[in-house]
């Protein structure tokens, strides 16, 4: 009896140790958002005011607006990732074919670059194209880095896919359609959830790449944040903090919630 | 077989076709400006959107921007003001120059700029004009103010607008007399080690505190450095100014071995009690953060007896702006005394208009607005004020300064 109660104990401290690494900078953030006058060594600030977050509340702060495009890009990058990501995912994880591993560099070549090199290469591109300033060339941007993570992840579940299951499914009748819809998709899925969450959570941090595409005049909240953040006002920006971490946990609590239901 | 349509590769070009590009304005060239009379360049741009990029990490400057700025020219002049808001102008920089390779439109009407940027932007030939002496309102500022922007000649390409002058903070709790010069701060540090620590270059704010210590090596002074960048000025301050620094290095926090790398990092040190002085451009930054609950509400601010540099930021409008005219408008309203006024009740900080160039009910207004008790008045800082120098003795020190202290 004793080595399992100490086991149980050994794995309430783990639960406990990582409970407090993932929500101590949160709670830190919180504090620090609604906080006056907190000086080291005290433990908690002299005093409490809700300046930070009335400020971000304020009808002009545009926070409102710079969430709900922050979100719309990051829908959109998500499911245009996945969609470009799945057929390169499928060549590249059940195809050898000459030319595979320069085509793998090649696609994370824009991962691995310096984002400021990136930026201001694409940004050039983006002049010609006529899509700056625009809130879909910021979308479109975001697939640059989104692309390639998708299409990695995707290759992953694509690996571990068996080919011979469509097969089956034809000879016994099945429609292209149908073996799509009821064989290779639920197949696929919790790849597609991951490199789906993937993609948005990349278009959602995107700073660089959004002000220079967007030259300003696509608002993001990550330009924002980082506004604020440089600007030292801590308090307003570990507000803006705790509302821009927001859906990031909510998607990845989805998300695990259905790996684990599947 | 498996088959599957591109449908993917058709939505995206449908969605590349979707973003058409906007009308452009017709274009207005500087020497017009110059030459209309300046009630019908106001006529004109009635009715117009103004797109201003600022630096918003601040967020009382954000709302009094937001709110009063933008209903007052939009009741005085018919102006829509709209504000996008940069982390850091060197951003909007490096985009105009991509934008005059790239030869496309802008978005920009008008830039808040200095020092190296607006170098940068000249270099780059990113910006309209020249236009400021077209503003009936640049004549409020002081020649020198308009004239040189780090010893970069303005050439009418940006207007003066917000003054700033270099301030140290410290608690009066904690110190009862600041050091009032680079002597007697020496002493302090000797006295009081791992309690005094600059931010590391290339920071702003660090760069002008070693620039400090530059200018003040006995027997030089900050008048040497005006003009253009000379080798051998530079020697006579740089050996003596090198030397200070990595004598006072050993007693500086952590012992030197690290610096705090922005102002933001040293306004922390200080608050946290870790360090006893902190410093800023803005004269009005410590009773801005005493107001926040950043700082002790007994923070004071001060300046050396050999005075600090001061200088001013500026406005400019960037060579492809959809509304030049719009832009003037707006920078000459921004420089208008009702603006420094307002933004002085709003935001604090020091008039950029010397208080004797005011009218007389505005100078009666300016004396009626109460003193913060962190900020030094006019007087005092217009007293112990020293020009910026050519940026070149800048990039040369900070250089030195990696080499011979930093690295040492």
């Amino acid at each position: 009896m004793p080595p399992v109660e100490r086991q149980s104990l050994r794995a309430v401290l783990a639960v406990a140790a990582t409970a407090a690494l993932a929500l101590g900078p949160l709670a830190l953030m919180g504090v620090t958002s609604a906080g006056r006058q907190w000086f080291w060594p005290d433990l908690l600030p002299q005093a409490w005011s809700p300046r930070a977050w009335a400020a971000l509340a304020a009808p002009g702060a545009g926070i409102g607006g710079a969430f709900v495009r922050s979100a719309v890009v990051a829908s959109l990058v998500s499911v245009a990732a996945v969609v470009i990501g799945f057929p390169a995912a499928r060549a590249l994880a059940l195809h050898r074919f000459r030319g595979r591993g320069p085509l793998m560099l090649a696609l994370l070549l824009p991962v691995l670059t310096p984002p400021i090199a990136a930026a201001m290469g694409l940004h050039t591109v983006f002049l010609w194209l006529g899509l700056t300033d625009t809130w879909m060339g910021v979308a479109i941007v975001h697939l640059v880095p989104a692309v390639p993570y998708a299409t990695l992840m995707l290759a992953g579940s694509f690996a571990r896919f068996d080919t011979d299951l469509e097969w089956q499914a034809r000879t016994l009748g099945a429609s292209p359609r149908t073996v799509w819809l009821r064989v290779t998709l639920p197949a696929l899925a919790p790849g597609i959830a991951v490199a789906a969450a993937f993609a948005f959570v990349i278009s959602w941090s995107q700073y660089l790449l959004t002000l220079f595409i967007g030259g300003g005049q696509v608002q993001t909240l990550p330009l924002l944040v980082v506004g604020f953040v440089r600007g030292g006002d801590d308090a307003v920006a570990a507000a803006l903090s705790l509302v821009f971490i927001a859906p990031t946990l909510v998607i990845f609590g989805s998300v695990a919630r259905f790996l684990r239901s599947y | 077989m498996i088959h599957r349509t591109p449908w993917y590769a058709a939505a995206l070009l449908a969605t590349l076709a979707a973003c058409e590009s906007r009308a452009v304005p017709p274009p207005l060239a500087p020497a017009a400006l110059a030459a209309a009379p300046w009630t019908e360049v106001e006529r004109q741009a009635r009715g117009t959107t103004v797109t201003m990029a600022m630096w918003a990490g601040d967020e009382a400057r954000n709302r009094f921007f937001r709110d009063a700025v933008a209903r007052t020219v939009e009741q005085q002049l018919g102006l829509a003001l709209r504000i996008v808001p940069v982390a850091d102008v060197a951003d909007i920089v490096n985009k105009l120059l991509t934008e005059r390779t790239a030869g496309a439109r802008g978005s920009i009407d008008v830039l808040w700029v200095n020092g190296e940027n607006f170098r940068t932007a000249r270099q780059g030939d990113v910006l309209w004009g020249p236009f400021a002496d077209a503003l009936p309102n640049s004549r409020l500022y002081a020649d020198d103010a308009r004239a040189t922007d780090f010893g970069t000649p303005t050439e009418g390409y940006e207007a003066p607008w917000e003054a700033a002058q270099f301030v140290f903070a410290y608690d009066t709790r904690r110190v009862s007399e600041p050091p009032r010069t680079l002597a007697a701060l020496e002493d302090w540090m000797a006295h009081h080690p791992g309690r005094f620590t600059y931010p590391a270059i290339p920071d702003f704010t660090g760069s002008a505190f070693i620039r400090h210590v530059l200018f003040h090596q006995p027997g030089v002074g900050a008048q040497r450095f005006a003009g253009p960048f000379d080798e051998q000025v530079y020697a006579t301050g740089s050996a003596g100014a090198l030397a200070w620094l990595r004598r006072v290095r050993p007693s500086l926090w952590r012992r030197g071995e690290t610096y705090p790398a922005t102002p933001a990092d040293l306004n922390r040190l200080f608050a946290n009690g870790e360090v006893d002085f902190t410093m800023s451009y803005g004269p009005g930054f410590a009773s801005e953060r005493i107001a926040r609950g950043e700082f002790p509400d007994t923070t004071r601010t001060f300046v050396l007896d050999e005075g600090t540099i001061a200088n001013y930021s500026f406005l400019a409008i960037p060579f492809d702006a959809p509304n030049p005219g719009g832009a003037a408008v707006l920078i000459n309203a921004l420089l208008s005394p009702q603006h420094a006024l307002d933004k002085l009740v709003a935001l604090g900080g020091i008039l950029p208009i010397a208080p004797d160039r005011l009218s007389a009910s505005d100078r009666a207004r300016y004396l009626a607005i109460p003193a913060a008790a962190a900020t030094l008045s006019f007087e005092v800082l217009a007293a112990h004020r020293i020009p910026e120098a050519d940026v070149h003795y800048l990039l040369q020190f900070e250089r030195d300064w990696r080499r011979e202290v930093l690295q040492q």
